[in-house]
């Protein structure tokens, strides 16, 4: 195995600058991070480190000023937009604060969604039974097997975040990346969906890439760095 | 997988894009029903602007200094032998001043605004050959609308069909002279307030190198034997057929029952009726004008032409006012796309977030542009057809549909009289539907192409901030 073959996303000086007016703002200043197959990384700093930013960079939405993202080997920052755009769809699952599920769609067709996105139609059609199949399974996993034709309007925030959830899981991605998941969750229900990401992380041996404020939550991760001005300022090993 | 999917929920799923296919079905819907209309217009007037048209006019200037022969034997002895020829016939036409000797007719002569009928196209035929070459002999017993706009059955509006101008029956003979038969257009008719064996006064000018002025004036008194209808308004208003014969003689002021001078006018025009016209009309009129002239039948201020280019002003006018009005009617379109856009417009700002999930979950802008662009297509999709089935039906029940509507609020919508059709001309034709269609969906993409554009250049960062 290559050096890097045991790293399912490796960044290197990033560095991210926003443009405003005249002047330049610089928010992320060089930096490094690998992340391991079944690691789980929390990202914690105050608000405005850059935590988000780095995420997004990290997570193929936002193009970095400089560096390089290698995600299943490759550097994704170099690829086309379809091919970046694919990469994203296979190989990363994203779980945000406010969850952002499609209105229209009920729970199963959300969490369906992302193969409907990888496939042409006719696949999809021939795949039909399979997806759904799968989505029921991973819905009633996560509690929601009486929820499957409610559209998000009737879900509640927890039940929301769960699909969420799901979503991510859905295409067996190696990368599981979660902006603040228990953000706008009660703290029971926080720790019911921090209790279920956990549990899938372990069981697909994912790499979890977490952004928190909580320290409880960051103590469950394998490794906290702390980003404050852009830059990493600490790496700890947590209990996780 | 998702384009497809997703466009036809987000429209579903937003009421507002009702509005949009409604504008899409009324532009394509008025459209055809519009285009069907002018088309049915310039269809009817193609036929009635035949009026008593032959296929082929051949005009000869009556009093030009040429040698041509005065008798019009020869020519149609020519025509007739060729073997592409229905009928041929030959008229003499003269511009009249209708009289009855009363005070309203009097006033024709000093109504400044020409608002009385100005004058009579008087034409000279000959009704034994008459009917091979044109349309005089269905005109004088075609159905029509009565004055209270109900459809009449055919009546025949001569005393003789056999024999048009034969002395009507109320017409007494032993009042004074002789006179000779004329059949005059059903609105010269009712608007003279003519019956069968009425007379009237005709009075004209002829050139007369004896006289000072170089003319000198005709006058004869004539008999109505009868009324035609040709269809066409202008030439009921204004056309009164007489003997030729009998009008060479009145030009030539001898008396009806005498011999013709040789130097007398005869013939002004000779009307060709062909077996197909539309096979042989362009070749046979240059194959005639080539035969006469050589023949020394015709000379250089001779014309000949088929009958659509004796009425091009006509027809040119009204097939460039269907073109006018398609191109206007286009507006409509392109106000129905302007619709989609502001709709498509207020969707991307609405689902900025959406766009940033998809996104983020792996769909390249060119999926987001196709998104977006089918929901113009599902618009266009079901405007454009509702549209074309609606308009379709609408003209071709256009006139019970008129009717209906006429009854219901009262009004006459279309006043049948004014054009002198018995119904609401319409003719629906395959082409024109399918490229309104075509132009609906071309029209409704090329708007939907910019929000479907903007949400593709959507920054997805941007956009899932956007909570």
């Amino acid at each position: 195995m290559s050096e890097s073959g045991d790293f399912v996303l490796r960044a290197r000086a990033i560095v991210k600058r926003f443009e405003s007016g005249d002047s330049e703002l610089e928010i992320l200043h060089g930096i490094d991070l690998d992340l391991r197959a079944g690691e789980r990384l929390a990202l914690m700093g105050p608000s405005g480190a850059g935590k988000s930013t780095l995420l997004h960079v990290l997570g193929l939405l936002e193009h970095p000023t400089f560096g390089t993202v290698d995600l299943d080997g490759r550097d994704a920052w170099s690829l086309s937009t379809q091919e970046r755009a694919r990469l994203r769809n296979r190989y990363i699952g994203f779980v945000f604060q406010f969850y952002h599920l499609l209105p229209e769609l009920d729970a199963v067709e959300n969490v369906m969604l992302p193969a409907m996105i990888a496939q042409s139609r006719r696949e999809f059609r021939l795949d039909r039974r399979a997806h759904l199949a799968k989505a029921r399974d991973l819905l009633s996993n996560f509690g929601l097997a009486h929820r499957l034709k409610h559209r998000p309007a009737q879900l509640s925030g927890g039940e929301r975040q769960r699909v969420a959830l799901a979503r991510a899981l859905f295409l067996d991605p190696p990368l599981l990346i979660a902006d603040e998941p228990t953000g706008n969750l009660d703290r029971d229900t926080g720790e019911l969906v921090l209790d279920l990401i956990f549990r899938a992380q372990q069981e697909r041996n994912l790499s979890l890439l977490l952004v928190t404020h909580d320290v409880r939550l960051a103590e469950r991760c394998s490794r906290v760095l702390r980003l404050e001005a852009g830059s990493i300022v600490g790496a700890v090993s947590g209990r996780g | 997988m998702y384009r497809v999917f997703l466009s036809w929920r987000f429209l579903r799923s937003r009421r507002t894009n009702l509005i949009g296919v409604f504008g899409i079905f009324l532009a394509v819907g008025a459209l055809i029903l519009i285009l069907s209309i002018m088309t049915g217009f310039l269809e009817e007037t193609r036929i009635s602007a035949r009026g008593s048209l032959s296929d082929i006019i051949i005009t000869m200037p009556p009093y030009s200094d040429s040698r041509r022969p005065r008798d019009p034997a020869p020519v149609l002895e020519l025509l007739r032998a060729d073997e592409r020829v229905a009928g041929a016939s030959a008229h003499l036409g003269w511009m009249c001043i209708l009289t009855r000797q009363d005070e309203r007719s009097l006033r024709i002569l000093v109504d400044s605004q020409m608002s009385e009928i100005a004058g009579i196209k008087l034409t000279g035929i000959d009704p034994a050959t008459e009917d091979n070459a044109t349309e005089f002999r269905p005109s004088l017993d075609r159905a029509g609308r009565n004055d209270d706009g109900e459809i009449e059955a055919p009546r025949v509006r001569v005393a003789n069909l056999a024999d048009p101008f034969a002395a009507p029956p109320e017409y007494d003979a032993s009042v004074g002279r002789p006179r000779a038969s004329v059949i005059v257009g059903e609105k010269v008719m009712t608007y003279h307030g003519l019956r069968r064996g009425s007379f009237i006064t005709l009075m004209t000018a002829v050139p007369d190198p004896a006289s000072d002025s170089g003319w000198s004036a005709k006058k004869r008194e004539f008999v109505v034997a009868g009324c035609f209808r040709s269809g066409e308004n202008e030439i009921d208003i204004e056309r009164v057929y007489i003997d030729r014969g009998q009008l060479a003689r009145f030009l030539s002021g001898v008396s009806e029952d005498d011999a013709l001078p040789e130097d007398s006018i005869h013939f002004s025009e000779v009307l060709v009726k062909l077996k197909d016209y539309e096979r042989d009309a362009k070749v046979a009129r240059e194959a005639f004008g080539a035969q006469l002239f050589r023949a020394g039948l015709i000379d250089e201020s001779c014309s000949i032409r088929t009958w659509e280019e004796f009425r091009k002003a006509l027809i040119g006018a009204i097939e460039n006012e269907r073109v006018l009005m398609g191109i206007m009617l286009s507006l409509i379109l392109v106000v129905a796309g302007f619709t989609i856009f502001a709709i498509l417009s207020m969707m991307v700002t609405e689902k900025r977030r959406d766009i940033g999930v998809l996104t983020a979950l792996g769909a390249p802008p060119q999926g987001v542009l196709v998104l977006f662009l089918l929901i113009g297509f599902w618009d266009a999709l079901i405007g454009a057809l509702l549209g074309a089935v609606a308009g379709t039906w609408m003209a071709l029940e256009i006139d019970p549909l008129e009717q209906k509507l006429s009854e219901t609020f009262g009004v006459q919508i279309f006043n049948r009289e004014v054009y002198m059709f018995d119904s609401i001309p319409s003719v629906v034709t395959p082409l024109a539907v399918a490229a309104i269609v075509v132009g609906a969906f071309v029209c409704t993409l090329v708007f939907a192409a910019i929000p479907a554009w903007r949400a593709a250049n959507l920054d997805p960062v941007e956009a899932l901030r956007n909570e």
